[in-house]
This record gives structure tokens, C-alpha cells and sequence, in this order.
């Protein structure tokens, strides 16, 4: 693991609300190699997006990171002045979320806002920043680029805010680029568009990827790994091809079945029975012990290790065996 | 271009209701021949006044005839001062219009950095204090606060003179006078509506870029929260047009308000007319301005 590009180690992250602290993120520890492309997958309130938020430096106002490590480069990042690491948001990590129809200034032009991230970190001129935006926007396949260069985000489809997103990140060549939900809130069409954008990313470029989504099939699509998170934890650890084959977790095992099959006949999908925990009421033991079919006593009181059944498979639980 | 017509248009209905309604309020709130006479004057002598002003003639009558000398551009003359209606009114405009900007500059100055400031540090000790800062600024009557800043700064210290309008020193006074209220409210109005852009998604992405956090406050945050604070900003200019009456008074300030309330008590008909004629179209105005700037501010309200 020499090409080691992120390491995030024991990530512990929490919120200040009015009944106190409620921790959403507990101990996540995970890395991204140099060109990889790493899933987060985890139904909402897993706390794969604040693990993100973390990651860029840019939590709420009222979360905060109270414990691990996050090195990039062999920098660690929670040592780095808040200049410091603004410097390398943007330039080497980038980011695009769920949401193209509010992620945009509605009042600035679509060239205003892919000039800005160049001006800032390439001490690029107005007219250069404006030619290398022309090109982005090329490279992420919206035609016209010249004029879409001066539309409002209102005045384009989501679809089309969302490559702008892609434009906006890529810009600056970042070594690591994280997707949270790119493809959630988009139509199933437009959603493979971004995805075989993304896939050609991964495939042309160096740049390490990680894609966090709810959606077995986009990590499929696009993953070489996949973290398992349930509760601000992870998991399962596996390589893409092993998770689908042996999956060890049961709420991997759950996630996997509740994907339907174009060929099967069933009355009724399939689906984990019950809701992610209130991070603020979390059950003792193994977080996931009141969903899980295979739960018994001992569930209730052990909270497992997560642990290394081979050398890139890691599961989280007492009950399945090697 | 075609919606500056429509509105225009808009506007004829609205002008003529206020007309009417002012019309009718200065007739029935007395008379002003029994103003105008001495006490001891005779039925006759004040029906003669009467029917030489014009005012024995049926009220319908009288409206119309004011309407028709209205299209001339005629608002009647001034019983008190025997000259044109409304040149007396345009005479105090210049005098109402720099304290109006001289008060909104103040306002600006004092309300936008502070609003930005305490939505940034919200709920901080300088948030508390500039909340509770603009309540206090709010609810402090102007002419309480006019005759303070006099007794401090113009008698104790000597700096700005009592009152009086024609150097700039004269307009500092009074224009904190008004601008302290007016920016108390905008104050308040900038910092939630910061608040709420703050906590869009946008902003995130403006961090995630890796732009300084004075970029992302000052420019993609304010040019969207400076959307409805446009719309108060243009009522309260309209409100500092008409109705500065008690810190013109307090100051001697020969503005429009003072004009207009000695006219009402003087039953001078025709310059309470033209003075209301004169407010409203400025009303007008400026709503019609905060709309044209509400459309250069937010791009999404042109194509709609």
C-alpha cells in the first residue's frame, strides 16, 4: 500500500445540538489508493456524507471532528491551518454533491463560477480561466459550451447543473475527487449520462474517486472497493467483485438482496426490515443486532471489532464465521 | 421596457384613489374659512370667501374641477401663501430628498456590516449585542434621540450646529436621527436573511472550491441575501419622502414633512393636495426601482 493517497483513521465526528453532543461518525477507518475509485454505501443517516464533509474540511458550523487522523499525501490533514488546507479544497480534493439544482449560485453565470476555482488556485488571468472553462465544460460533454459559459443555473437542466458540478471539480486536476449522491437526484437516464462520465474520468485520469451512494447498482457501475457503513460505522470492507459474491456483513447481505432482479418473479421486494438508529439512541452491542436476522443474546451486549477475514475483506460481526 | 409601461399604467388607478381619498379627508377635518376670518366675521362675509374659493360648490363638482386642473399640471394655489400649490412642494424637495439619502447612507453604512457580522458570529456575545442593539435602536422614538444627539454634539460638545439645513454639519444630525432607526431594522432584516443563505447548498460549494470565507460572505452570500433587503430599503426611502415630520421639526429642517403638517393644520387645501400628489408618486417610484434593482439582483426573476 505505498501508493497510499487518503488514510482516514478512527474519523470520529460530532454535533453539538441541544441535548449535548450526538456523535454521527464513529471511528471510521478506511484508505484510498492513487487512482482507485472507493463506494461509501450506506442507507441516509449512515453518516456517509458527514464522513465526506469531514474529509473536505467543510463540516456545519456546529460539527467537529473529536477524534483519528486523516492523512493525505502524508499530510495530516487536522494539523493543517485553515489557509492551508482552503488551499487544497478544490485544488487536490474536489468535491460534487447530491443536489445540481441548489449546489449553483442562482445569481452568478455559469462562467463566473467555473473562473472562480482557476482564479483561485491556478493564478490564472480572467480570459485564461474563461478558455479553460470553455474546455471543461467540452470535456464533460455539454454542447455550446461557449454560450452556456453565460447562462444563470436556473436557465440549464439538472442534468446539465450536475456536469457543470463535474466541470467545477475536475478543473483543477484534483488527485482525490468525492461524489456524494451525484447521481441520486437526477432522472435514470441522465444518471447513466453522469455515470459513464464518471467511468471515463476513472478511466483517462489518475484521479482517485470516492463515490458515496445508497445505490448498489452505481457502485457496480463504477467501484473497485466498497466500505459498508451502517450507523457511523464501517461494516465491510471488500474488493467490488468479492461484496457481491461473498458478501459477510448481513446488512451488506440485506442491501444485496434488496436489489431486484430483472429476471426473477417475486410478489414483494425485498428489504431490511426497520430504520437506521437515531445517532443520539444508539442500541447497545452491535448497532445493527435489532434489524439483523441472525441476532441473538450476545448481540445485544458485544459491540464487534471489525475484522480482517482476509487481506481486503473485513466484516463487522460475531455471528458470520470467517 | 414593456414592463416599465405596464407599470406605469398600474400606477393611474392608485393615484387617483389617493386624490380622492385626500380630497375628501381635508374637507371633512374643517373648514378653512373659519381659519382663514376672524372670529368676529359674519355669515356673509365668510359665504362670500366661500363661493370666491370655490368651496360652496357641490363636493362632486369641486373633485372634478381638481381633477381637470390636475391634467394642466395645476394643483391650485395656497391659501396662506397666495403662490402655486406646487412649487411650494418642489421648493422643499431638494431640502426632503438630501435628508432621505443622507439617512439611507447612514443606515447602509451602519446596518450592512453589522447584519453580515452578526449572522457570521451568530449567537456570539457581539451577535447578542448588536440584536439586542437593534431592538433598542428600533424602539428609541427619533425625537428623543434627535434632541440627545443635539444636547450632547451641538450644545455640550459644539460640534454640529442645532439646527437649520445649508452645510453638510447641519444634515449630520438629523440624518443619524433617521438613518438609526431605518438601520436597526435593516440590521435585523440583513442578519436573518444571511442566516438563511448560509445554510444553503450553494455555499457549501463555494467552501468545497476553496474560495476565502470573506468571498463567500461578502459576495455569494450577500448578493443573494440582498434580495428582500432591497424591498425594505425602497419602503422605508418612500417613508423618509413623507413622513420625517417629527425630525424635521426638531431639527428646523425645511423639508417636505414639515410643509405638509402645516398646511393639514392650516386647511391649506390645495398644498396638502399637491404635497400627498407629490409623496405618492414617489411611493410609487420607488417600489418600481426596488423592483427593476430586484431583477438585476436575482437573474431568475427576468425570465419568469
Amino acid at each position: 500500500m505505498n501508493n497510499e493517497l487518503l488514510k482516514v483513521d478512527d474519523l470520529k465526528v460530532r454535533f453539538k445540538t441541544d441535548e449535548g453532543y450526538v456523535s454521527t461518525v464513529n471511528g471510521v477507518s478506511f484508505s484510498v489508493e492513487q487512482g482507485e475509485t472507493l463506494a461509501i454505501v450506506g442507507e441516509s443517516g449512515s453518516g456517509k456524507s458527514v464522513t465526506s464533509l469531514a474529509l473536505m474540511g467543510i463540516l456545519p458550523a456546529n460539527g467537529e471532528i473529536y477524534e483519528g487522523a486523516i492523512t493525505f499525501e502524508d499530510k495530516d490533514l487536522r494539523s493543517l491551518s485553515k489557509k492551508e488546507y482552503r488551499k487544497m479544497r478544490g485544488d487536490d480534493i474536489a468535491m460534487i454533491f447530491q443536489e445540481p439544482m441548489t449546489a449553483l449560485n442562482p445569481v452568478f453565470t455559469i462562467g463566473y463560477q467555473l473562473r472562480e476555482t482557476l482564479i483561485v488556485h491556478n493564478n490564472m488571468n480572467k480570459e485564461q480561466a474563461h478558455k479553460k472553462g470553455i474546455e471543461m465544460l467540452e470535456t464533460v460533454g455539454i454542447p455550446d459550451s461557449d454560450r452556456v459559459m453565460g447562462r444563470f443555473p436556473h436557465q440549464l437542466s439538472g442534468g446539465m447543473r450536475q456536469r457543470v458540478m463535474i466541470a467545477m471539480a475536475l478543473s483543477c486536476n484534483p488527485k482525490l475527487l468525492i461524489a456524494d449522491e451525484p447521481t441520486t437526484a437526477l432522472d435514470v437516464t441522465i444518471q447513466a449520462q453522469i455515470l459513464t462520465l464518471l467511468r471515463n474520468l476513472k478511466k483517462n485520469s489518475n484521479t482517485s474517486i470516492i463515490i458515496i451512494t445508497h445505490d448498489l447498482g452505481v457502485v457496480a457501475e463504477l467501484a473497485d472497493r466498497v466500505v459498508v457503513m451502517y450507523a457511523g460505522e464501517v461494516v465491510e470492507v471488500a474488493p467490488i467483485q468479492e461484496l457481491f459474491d461473498n458478501p459477510r456483513h448481513p446488512y451488506t447481505r440485506g442491501l444485496i438482496s434488496s436489489i431486484p432482479k430483472i429476471h426473477d418473479v417475486v410478489d414483494e421486494l425485498y428489504s431490511i426490515e426497520g430504520t437506521v438508529p437515531n445517532p443520539s439512541n444508539m442500541p447497545t452491542g452491535c448497532k445493527f443486532h435489532p434489524r439483523c436476522p441472525l441476532a441473538d443474546i450476545e448481540c445485544t451486549k458485544v459491540h464487534p471489532e471489525l475484522e480482517y477475514i482476509s487481506e481486503k475483506h473485513a466484516k463487522r460481526c460475531i455471528k458470520v464465521k470467517g | 421596457m414593456k414592463y416599465l409601461v405596464q407599470s406605469m399604467i398600474k400606477t393611474i388607478p392608485v393615484l387617483l384613489l389617493i386624490t380622492l381619498i385626500v380630497f375628501l379627508l381635508i374637507r371633512v377635518t374643517g373648514d378653512p374659512v373659519s381659519l382663514m376670518l376672524p372670529e368676529t366675521a359674519t355669515e356673509e362675509e365668510r359665504d362670500s370667501l366661500r363661493e370666491s374659493m370655490g368651496l360652496n360648490e357641490p363636493l362632486p363638482i369641486q373633485y372634478f374641477s381638481y381633477l381637470g386642473d390636475l391634467m394642466t399640471g395645476d394643483f391650485g394655489d395656497s391659501f396662506r401663501y397666495n403662490t402655486d400649490a406646487l412649487s411650494l412642494v418642489l421648493e422643499r424637495l431638494p431640502a426632503t430628498f438630501e435628508l432621505a439619502i443622507a439617512s439611507m447612507v447612514v443606515a447602509i453604512i451602519i446596518s450592512v456590516p453589522l447584519g453580515i457580522l452578526s449572522a457570521v458570529k451568530r449567537n456570539s456575545f457581539f451577535d447578542l449585542f448588536i440584536t439586542g442593539g437593534a431592538v433598542l435602536g428600533k424602539a428609541m422614538p427619533n425625537f428623543w434621540l434627535g434632541i440627545m444627539l443635539i444636547l450632547f454634539l451641538s450644545v455640550t460638545f459644539q460640534i454640529f450646529p442645532v439646527s437649520g439645513r445649508g452645510t453638510l454639519g447641519h444634515l449630520v444630525l438629523p440624518a443619524i436621527t433617521l438613518g438609526t432607526g431605518i438601520a436597526a431594522e435593516m440590521t435585523r432584516l440583513i442578519r436573518s436573511s444571511m442566516l438563511e443563505i448560509l445554510e444553503q447548498d450553494f455555499i457549501r460549494t463555494a467552501r468545497s472550491k476553496g474560495l476565502r470565507e470573506s468571498i463567500i460572505v461578502n459576495k455569494h452570500a450577500f448578493r443573494n441575501a440582498l434580495i428582500p433587503v432591497v424591498t425594505i430599503m425602497a419602503l422605508q426611502t418612500a417613508t423618509l419622502v413623507g413622513g420625517t415630520l417629527i425630525t424635521e421639526t426638531v431639527f428646523a429642517w425645511p423639508g417636505l414633512g414639515q410643509l405638509l403638517v402645516q398646511s393639514v393644520n392650516l386647511r391649506d387645501m390645495a398644498v396638502v393636495q399637491a404635497a400627498t400628489f407629490i409623496i405618492a408618486i414617489f411611493v410609487i417610484l420607488s417600489n418600481l426601482l426596488a423592483d427593476l434593482i430586484y431583477r438585476f439582483l436575482d437573474p431568475r426573476i427576468k425570465y419568469e
